[in-house]
């Protein structure tokens, strides 16, 4: 497996406090082009702030950002366009079709295509034909993730960030889920994953950083993914709560 | 970018049935609003041509008769209405649209049109000036409250704002749409504009001010929508607003004007009207002008006079009450005046009392309007009385007054032909309520800064 080296993502030294909560303490981490890391950590650990951190849409207290040379802090909107966001629950319009949700969410974000393109966006995520003119309150969440990720792709954002991708999906979705995944790291996308899904972060990701209490506890490369029992890895770490 | 935003929340709404509702309910009021208004403004028309007409011939044909006895006969002149009316009666109903013009009596407006309905159907007016100032503002509430609180909900605000959309794009666009479906209902207006008026300031401005209230309720809505955490909260809040600003503070600044600005009844100011006009003094000063005429003729004896004295002292009394007249009610016209002025201040807390000032004053149905009628009927009511005194000094006996004017005399008065004055001769009546309305467009505009400004940093609001 070769990976880029070129960094994509740039977490520095981040810190974020809510009242008395320390939601992040000085978090740090990259994540390359064509790479998927896999952010693991219990629930409180810090794994949404993060995103949310990455989004623009919460103000970290210290710490730098990078998104593809941009600092979300200072120019929010252009750090969006270069990166797609796929939320735990793919937020749709219920009662739009699926192809109507994908163009109007492109649209709105100036990306202009044909309807041809847009159709192949969705035939390339895998949601059956039947389906584009149907409303989105019949889908399944895995439809509902393809079309997610069709919107991604609709931006041909350089990241692509997942909040609790496969949370919910039966095992054939979660694969081709998976598949889809690394097709795209496979085109250049740099992926940051927040998932409980160990199993999945074991299959998937070239890389994976496990955080507790907003700190980075342990990083594992690809070879030691595969080498070690990353449920004991991991719930050594989350128990220990030991620190890098 | 906004006919796609059109696109999906018509799709969207027409799916879920609500807009469709909610505009057909809209559209039905406003209908049976102006076909009522259309029935009683087309019956207001007609009378008033009507009236016009039969009194200049019931004036002209009174016959032969001395002048004194035709200023007595008098005739009566009714308040032309606009076409605005048709859209926005005001006061024309409340107020009294006929005057009768006749010797020594400046007459307040007769004939409230109110008058002519049942007391119970003064309940239900539903009029198209209440549906556009009191019921658009509720549709636009209906459409838009959840414009943007419900994306919050459903997580496709986050969606949208993760794409790179920029909160002003998002925020304008959502507004803007809403503006567009909500004007609809303006069409109406529009169209009465168009087939029944040519396109001069007061309707451009009519129109301009009705656009703008929109806007600032479209504005309100949204904003308060980006605010709310849920639909439901922006809902509420926007609901009590409305409440406030269209139905209890109207109100309230009626009740506040009123109590600063008291004004004596109508029956004590016509009693007070006959204590103050016909008073010895009156008497004592025709006497002196009786003295100050003989003596400027050198004769002894009003009889010796070159002219009919009878006419020459109902001419004198005329203005001596007629400087009395414009004392008592121009003090009652100032009152009345300062009422109206406190109430159309108050529109800095209200938008519909801005509206409904502005609108009142374009469609000349508001009490400026009818002061400017009530003068001009008051001018034609002197002229008539000059000239019949006049022509009785000139003409009549000297000694028996005896004398019959006719038809050449009635001719001579011309008809009364009101005109409604320019608004740009008005306009500085009306300079608060234009302030007001501005004001709350810059004031949304701060709102709307402070909105962006929390939807940038949506997970930290």
């Amino acid at each position: 497996m070769t990976i880029q080296s070129d960094v994509v993502i740039t977490i520095n030294k981040l810190k974020k406090q809510f009242g008395d909560y320390q939601a992040l303490n000085g978090l740090s981490f990259t994540v390359n082009k064509g790479e998927i890391l896999a952010l693991l950590g219990p629930n409180g650990a810090g794994k949404t702030t993060t995103i949310n951190c990455l989004l623009g849409f919460l103000k970290p207290d210290s710490g730098d950002i990078n998104i593809a040379g941009i600092d979300p802090q200072q120019d929010v909107i252009t750090a969006r366009q270069k990166i797609a966001y796929i939320p735990e629950q793919v937020a749709l319009y219920p009662r739009l079709t699926g192809i109507d949700n994908l163009i109007y969410f492109s649209k709105m974000a100036k990306i202009e295509k044909t309807e041809h393109e847009f159709k192949a966006l969705l035939q390339f995520v895998g949601l059956p034909e039947h389906a584009f003119y149907k409303q989105v309150s019949s889908y399944s969440k895995g439809m509902r993730q393809k079309v997610g990720i069709a919107i991604a792709l609709a931006k041909n954002a350089q990241a692509l960030i997942l909040d609790e991708p496969t949370s919910g999906l039966d095992p054939s979705a979660s694969h081709e889920f998976s598949h889809l995944l690394k097709k795209l790291a496979s085109q250049g996308v740099a992926i940051l994953m927040a998932t409980h899904d160990l199993f999945r972060a074991q299959e998937d990701a070239h890389r994976v950083a496990i955080i507790n209490q907003g700190q980075l506890v342990d990083t594992l490369g690809f070879e030691k993914i595969k080498q070690v029992q990353l449920e004991s890895v991991y719930l050594e770490h989350i128990r220990g709560a030991v620190t890098c | 970018m906004l006919t796609l935003a059109l696109k999906k929340e018509w799709v969207d709404a027409k799916r879920q049935g609500q807009l469709t509702w909610l505009l057909g309910i809209a559209a039905l009021l406003l209908l049976v609003a102006c076909l009522s208004s259309w029935q009683s403004h087309s019956r207001y028309v007609a009378d008033q041509q009507a009236v016009s007409q039969s009194e200049r011939a019931r004036w002209l044909n009174q016959g032969d008769k001395g002048p004194h006895s035709a200023a007595h006969y008098g005739t009566y002149v009714m308040k032309p209405t606009s076409s605005l009316a048709l859209l926005d009666a005001g006061l024309q109903d409340y107020q009294g649209n006929v005057i009768r013009l006749e010797a020594h009596v400046r007459n307040n407006a007769l004939f409230r049109p109110i008058q002519d309905t049942l007391s119970v159907a003064r309940f239900g007016q539903l009029s198209p000036a209440f549906v556009l100032q009191v019921l658009l503002p509720l549709f636009v509430i209906l459409v838009g409250y959840g414009l943007v609180a419900t994306e919050r909900e459903q997580g496709t605000l986050k969606q949208l704002l993760a794409m790179g959309i920029s909160p002003a794009r998002l925020f304008f666009t959502k507004t803007f749409m809403l503006f567009t479906i909500t004007s609809v209902l303006l069409i109406p207006v529009a169209l009465c504009i168009l087939v029944f008026n040519t396109l001069e300031l007061r309707t451009g401005l009519f129109f301009g001010v009705y656009l703008i209230y929109v806007f600032i309720w479209c504005l309100l809505t949204t904003a308060i929508s980006s605010l709310a955490n849920t639909a439901r909260k922006a809902l509420i809040i926007l609901l009590s607003l409305w409440a406030f600003t269209s139905l209890l503070l109207p109100k309230l600044a009626i009740s506040y004007a009123t109590a600063v600005h008291p004004v004596i009844s109508g029956q004590a100011f016509q009693s007070r009207i006959e204590s103050d006009v016909y008073t010895q003094e009156r008497e004592q000063a025709i006497a002196k002008f009786k003295q100050q005429t003989l003596a400027h003729y050198k004769v002894s004896t009003t009889a010796e006079l070159p002219f009919n004295w009878g006419g020459a002292q109902l001419q004198f009394g005329e203005q001596y009450a007629d400087k009395k007249f414009d004392l008592l009610f121009s003090e009652r016209n100032s009152q009345l005046k300062s009422q109206s002025n406190s109430y159309q201040q108050l529109g800095i807390l209200s938008p519909f009392i801005a509206l409904q000032t502005l609108s009142m004053g374009l469609a000349a149905t508001d009490f400026t309007h009818h002061l400017h009628f009530s003068a001009a009927a008051e001018k034609q009511r002197r002229l008539i009385q000059e000239t019949l005194n006049f022509n009785q000094r000139d003409n009549a006996n000297k000694t028996t007054g005896h004398y019959k004017a006719g038809i050449e005399l009635w001719q001579r008065i011309p008809k009364f032909n009101y005109q409604h004055p320019t608004f740009s001769s008005l306009y500085q009546q009306y300079i608060p309520s234009f302030l007001n309305l501005f004001v709350w467009l810059v004031g949304l505009t701060l709102l709307c800064a402070f909105t962006l400004k929390k939807l940038k940093l949506e997970e930290q609001r």
